[in-house]
């Protein structure tokens, strides 16, 4: 009877450290290297570290009942659409059953085109890959294929709430003037399509903006033109660099607005690290601040990866949890990679809410995600919370 | 007008800029007549380097941090030359062509993994000073930029007629083989060239950075592409016309910014080249003479 009793439990053992062998491949892409590398490193490390957290926990239940523990691999794609498109390529040639990413947003779209548009459609030759998006922001990409899915904020909710409020809490202030770095598909979106369009909708009157390039180091024609505007606002839809250069002129030439608002990607720790002083005060929507336990955990897992947590960064640590209930729901197997693909894609299709760091977030028809979102501004050199209107 | 004025003098003030990295460019060209295309990114990496002062000293003064842009500015200018002429034929123009691009893409990439791409606020050197007539203001920071690119220039021509190693490198400029015939070791005039254009790059980089208020991978390539435009125009080899190139195409980007917006303005710099290359391809200091 003992030795049965060793034979089970032997042979239990080893089912076990079978099961923990197993692995579900989950890969990564982004900028690693270029000028936006430091979102591809955030993200890598937020992902390193939910898959770190989900592991210790046990990994991901398959359908068998067995226990797979997650692995990444994250690849770069230099924020180039060539590029993008040979990295999704790759990775849909190995067993990863799901990619989170792209970074840019020029990426994303022509990304986006080369997956099957309709699911079950034989004709179309695209590739069957679910891709869930964390940082590619640019408004209403996911519609593009069935495959795309992602969980970044809705910039239009966010700034229409946003300028909103600062007319309800500034009664004062009635007139905007924009900022925006033309060449960059997000920057150029966020002015044109949203920010605009919300300030005017909450009453504000938009007197015109100024442009500058990605690179430009040299804003004194359009801080000129800024001044002679004389706004009670100014809304810069520009990156941390060209953000701090503009601010930098704006102090040179005695632009002081009574507000400032900012673009949501420019509330990370490069603004800060470039020009802390010139951006104080400015207020910016971010899907993440460190407000809970959760958010502060998920920050400080993030950190020990060495990755800073934004909302880009965090949106990618949601992915995963988000991944590992879908994947538990559907039973993939671990083992059939085009149908755990399948059934991936259409688990995130069935979602309808998830839950994030900082509330639940609602999920729409288009494979979206409205996010629970805050105002942040700068002070003394830290992104406070200004306002949470959850 | 006013606002014409003011575009004039704002671009011709941060065509200084511009003016610095085309000596750089125009220096090596006229003694080696070779392109350096890793100049503007080593300058930028001088820079860089100066801000590990403030690591070392927290608190340095921006002179601290210029001096050390500037002779981390000459240690990368004798590495371009080792890694990129030294040990590459020099009667294979393509080649050390090739390579100096290679060595502006490492340069780069070796900023943008160091720094994960992050702009570094760099220290200021006059950046309150403010000149003003009315509504017409004149930025401090650019006019020590100005003032010190019309300080190298006056340097560099005493360097070039009035010292052995300016003799040395204008007999190599001119006649290397005739000049090593002489007993002048072209393999350590070539070297120093470069650490002085090296020198040099480290306080353009570090007064780059001050006047933009930050440095950023983003810098280099717009400054290479400015430095050679700068170069062709001013006259390949000629150090007052990298001045005279700079400041005329600083101004002529930002009146047809003005006029033409920021998405036409660079259309019309190209432009600008094209009319030289075609009508003065010589450059407006074209020199009278060359190696042979």
């Amino acid at each position: 009877m003992k030795k049965l009793t060793l034979a089970v439990s032997l042979a239990l053992c080893v089912g076990t450290a079978y099961a923990q062998n197993k692995t579900i491949q989950i890969a990564g892409f982004g900028a690693k290297s270029g000028v936006v590398r430091s979102f591809g490193v955030n993200s890598e490390a937020a992902l390193l570290a939910a898959a770190d957290v989900i592991n210790k926990g046990g990994g991901v239940k398959l359908a068998d009942g067995s226990k797979a523990r997650i692995a990444i691999e994250f690849y770069d794609d230099r924020c180039n659409a060539e590029e993008g498109i040979s990295v999704i390529r790759r990775i849909a040639g190995t067993d990863a059953v799901v990619a989170v990413g792209p970074t840019c947003s020029n990426v994303a779209e022509p990304l986006f085109g080369i997956l099957q548009k309709k699911v079950g459609d034989a004709s179309d030759s695209g590739l069957q890959f679910p891709v869930f998006t964390d940082v590619a922001i640019k408004v209403g990409l996911a519609k593009i294929s069935e495959w795309a899915f992602r969980n970044v904020p809705n910039e239009m909710t966010m700034y229409n709430s946003l300028f909103y409020w600062l007319r309800t809490t500034h009664p004062n202030a009635k007139t905007v003037y924009g900022g925006v770095e033309e060449d960059f598909a997000h920057s150029r979106a966020t002015w044109y399509l949203v920010m605009k369009g919300r300030a005017e909708a909450s009453g504000f009157e938009v007197l015109g903006n100024s442009k500058w390039l990605l690179a430009d180091t040299n804003f004194a024609t359009q801080v000129r033109e800024m001044k002679k505007a004389n706004a009670d606002v100014v809304a810069i839809s520009a990156h941390p660099f060209t953000t701090c250069g503009v601010l930098k002129e704006m102090q040179r030439q005695g632009v002081k607005p009574k507000l400032l608002v900012g673009l949501t990607s420019s509330s990370s720790l490069e603004t800060l690290q470039g020009c802390a002083k010139q951006a104080e005060g400015i207020i910016i929507p971010t899907s993440f601040a460190p407000i809970n336990k959760e958010a502060i955990n998920a920050a400080q897992s993030t950190a020990k990866f060495k990755g800073n947590a934004d909302l880009h960064s965090m949106a990618a640590w949601e992915n995963m949890f988000i991944l590992k209930n879908v994947m538990e729901s559907e039973k993939i197997t671990g083992t059939d990679v085009q149908g755990d693909r399948r059934k991936i894609r259409d688990g995130l299709a069935k979602l309808k809410t998830t839950k994030g760091l900082i509330g639940v977030s609602k999920r729409d028809a288009e494979r979206e995600a409205d996010k629970p979102y805050l105002f942040v501004h700068a002070k003394k050199g830290e992104w406070k919370v200004l306002y949470n209107p959850l | 007008m006013l606002d014409f004025l003011q575009a004039v003098s704002d671009g011709v003030l941060f065509g200084a800029t511009y003016a610095l990295i085309g000596i750089g460019f125009t220096l090596v060209f006229g003694v080696m007549h070779k392109i350096n295309m890793a100049y503007a990114a080593a300058s930028v990496g001088g820079a860089y380097c100066g801000l590990l002062v403030l690591k070392v000293m927290a608190g340095a003064p921006a002179w601290l941090v210029f001096l050390g842009a500037f002779a981390a500015g000459g240690v990368l200018g004798w590495m371009v030359y080792l890694t990129c002429f030294h040990f590459i034929p020099l009667s294979s123009p393509l080649a050390t062509l090739m390579s100096t691009v290679g060595m502006l893409l490492l340069i780069d990439e070796v900023i943008v993994h160091v720094t994960n791409g992050m702009p570094q606020n760099y220290p200021l050197m006059f950046d309150d000073v403010m000149l003003r007539a009315g509504e017409f203001t004149l930025r401090g920071d650019l006019l020590l930029v100005f003032g010190v690119s019309v300080l190298v220039m006056i340097g560099l021509l005493l360097l070039l007629y009035h010292t052995r190693l300016g003799l040395a490198t204008r007999a190599v400029s001119q006649q290397p083989v005739a000049a090593q015939l002489c007993g002048i070791r072209l393999v350590r005039v070539n070297a120093l060239t470069f650490v002085v254009t090296g020198l040099l790059g480290g306080i353009a980089g570090a007064l780059i950075g001050a006047s933009v208020g930050m440095l950023s991978p983003l810098l280099t390539l717009p400054l290479t592409v400015k430095g050679l435009i700068v170069t062709v125009i001013g006259g390949l080899g000629s150090v007052p016309g990298a001045i005279v190139a700079g400041l005329l195409v600083g101004g002529f980007e930002n009146v047809l910014q003005l006029y033409r917006g920021v998405t036409e303005r660079d259309l019309y710099v190209m432009l600008l080249l094209f009319v030289f290359l075609v009508f003065r391809p010589g450059g407006i200091f074209a020199p009278k003479s060359g190696r042979d």
